[in-house]
């Protein structure tokens, strides 16, 4: 392993969701940041840069898809990977998070390992 | 008499002082208690967090501290049920291993026991969070409660826990719809996904006729291939209610293949098969069923009709084509099904535009098509746009088809 840890931003307005997947992730050696919402992790985005963004697409004040959107339209964020962890389950809104941009999409209840080979993959991707 | 008033207003003060403090102290207690639990949760959360995220064989106890009190028990038990809606797959497996370590499961089976219905009830859908094997078996004892909603949650948990032994009962409890609520058991048995479909199948023949039909709608739902031989055999059953609802079930699961079996469909002596299989074609599109699906324009029911030419309309250019040429049919209900359909998908609108083209050949077949609609009466969205449409010629040629007579100053 690299000094440097891939450093991942989990966006989720549910603190048990972000709890539990920031612990996971920790454990499996990614700096993790949280936001609780759209506007914070735009805001997060601009100041930490993260190597991934894991987005939550039910939230307050602005939701996944507008925060993907913008993330991608910004050509200082759109080179970011985002990947979708929603209990949104229809076709429509996994083609709508893929054609926004989004690296891949998962449904909640998810699998830990699943998610973990997938977060792998993506970054291993970015290098 | 004085002195009476002053007694009783004093013992009055005395009983309300007394209730409130009792309000307060209960209040804070309750806020106390909160409040350790939640100090608690703090501590046990990360622990339980890690259990569930590791893959190794220790068990959940031995990641909490030695002497575990109750209200830790309870507070890791939370914990674990938070998590449970949130995983699947091995973690959950680790979940349901954790529940039983703590003795939870053990707790929800006795509260099953209970003597208070919303102790029982609340017990089934705990056991069924908790999803182990061992509570499946006073689970399905609790369908055969006297309350009904002890009966519903018991058979939501058991459509959590899943495997055979869970799902075969839910199966039986579409065969009884008096004591059931058919569409809730059929949303649970959807919500198991392909896990009930062999146990659906194994029982269908053994199913009342309403059971059969919940059944099918579900095999439809649930999407699943394993079902498709029963669809077809059912498209030749000889209840109408059943050869509808397999249509309509093939028609979900849209493979192409079955676009031969749904036209014949089309020509059933039922009404409501031949439009659940035109609804069925339209889900699927299948080019080979323009014929069937043309003929079906000119069904004695609207329904069949309307499906009918919903399903050209979803078919793209070819079934556009066939609306088109449908509008010249010997049918007076064909006729008037096509052009709804044409309205429908904006074709009138796109034929409208045509008239302010450029070529000479798009804006005499534009001209052409609208007089056919015009002759079927059918002149409604004509006029408007002959009022409202933005470019001025349209709108003038449009009046002039309609043989409505020109503004002042028109030429």
């Amino acid at each position: 392993m690299t000094g440097k840890r891939d450093m991942v931003l989990i966006v989720d307005d549910d603190a048990l969701v972000r709890r539990f997947v920031g612990e996971l992730l920790h454990a499996h050696g990614y700096d993790v940041h949280l936001a609780e919402d759209g506007e914070a992790a735009l805001r997060q985005v601009g100041e930490l840069r993260p190597d991934l963004v894991l987005l939550d697409l039910v939230m307050p004040y602005k939701d996944g898809f507008e925060v993907l959107n913008a993330l991608k339209h910004d050509p200082a964020t759109r080179e970011i990977p985002v990947m979708i962890l929603s209990v949104r389950d229809r076709e429509e809104d996994v083609v709508k998070g893929l054609n926004l941009g989004a690296e891949d999409y998962m449904r909640k209840p998810f699998s830990t390992q699943e998610l973990l080979a997938r977060v792998r993959k993506i970054l291993d991707r970015r290098r | 008499m004085h002195a009476f008033l002053v007694t009783l207003i004093l013992f009055t003060g005395a009983v309300l002082a007394s209730l409130a403090l009792l309000i307060a102290l209960n209040k804070a207690g309750r806020e106390g208690r909160e409040h350790l639990d939640r100090r608690r949760r703090h501590i046990l959360e990360p622990a339980v967090f890690r259990y569930i995220h590791e893959t190794g064989h220790r068990a959940l106890p031995n990641y909490l501290p030695k002497s575990l009190s109750r209200r830790d028990r309870r507070v890791a038990e939370a914990v674990l049920l938070d998590a449970a809606r949130l995983v699947r797959g091995e973690a959950r497996d680790r979940v349901t291993a954790a529940f039983e370590a703590l003795g939870s499961v053990r707790d929800a089976i006795l509260g099953l026991r209970s003597q208070r219905w919303w102790k029982r009830a609340e017990s089934a859908e705990r056991a069924g969070l908790m999803g182990s094997q061992s509570a499946v078996e006073p689970l399905v004892a609790a369908l055969g409660d006297d309350e009904g909603e002890v009966r519903i949650r018991a058979a939501r948990a058991l459509g959590l826990v899943r495997g055979s032994t869970s799902i075969r009962p839910l199966v039986g409890a579409l065969a009884d719809p008096n004591r059931w609520s058919a569409i809730r058991v059929a949303e649970i048995l959807i919500g198991v996904g392909p896990e009930a479909v062999g146990e659906l199948l194994a029982a269908y023949d053994r199913l009342p006729v309403a059971g059969r039909v919940s059944a099918l709608d579900i095999l439809g739902r649930i999407r699943s291939l394993e079902a498709v031989p029963l669809l077809k055999r059912t498209l030749n059953d000889q209840h109408p209610d059943l050869r509808a609802r397999a249509a309509y079930a093939l028609g979900l699961i849209g493979d192409p293949a079955f676009v031969a079996v749904l036209i014949e469909a089309l020509r059933d002596v039922e009404w409501p098969v031949r439009a659940t299989a035109a609804k069925a074609i339209g889900r699927i599109g299948g080019r080979a069923a323009i014929p069937a699906l043309c003929e079906a324009l000119k069904d004695r029911q609207w329904w069949v009709r309307a499906n009918a030419g919903e399903a050209l309309r979803l078919l793209g250019p070819e079934g556009r084509d066939a609306l088109i040429a449908m509008l010249e049919a010997d049918d007076t209900y064909a006729r008037h099904q096509a052009v709804a359909q044409l309205e429908e998908g904006h074709i009138i609108d796109d034929y409208i535009a045509d008239l302010g083209s450029p070529d000479e050949s798009r804006r005499s077949a534009a001209v052409r098509f609208l007089e056919k609609v015009i002759a079927l009466q059918r002149h409604e969205r004509l006029t408007q746009q002959s009022v409202e449409h933005a470019q001025e010629g349209i709108r003038r040629t449009l009046l002039k088809i309609l043989n409505r007579p020109l503004p002042e100053g028109g030429t």
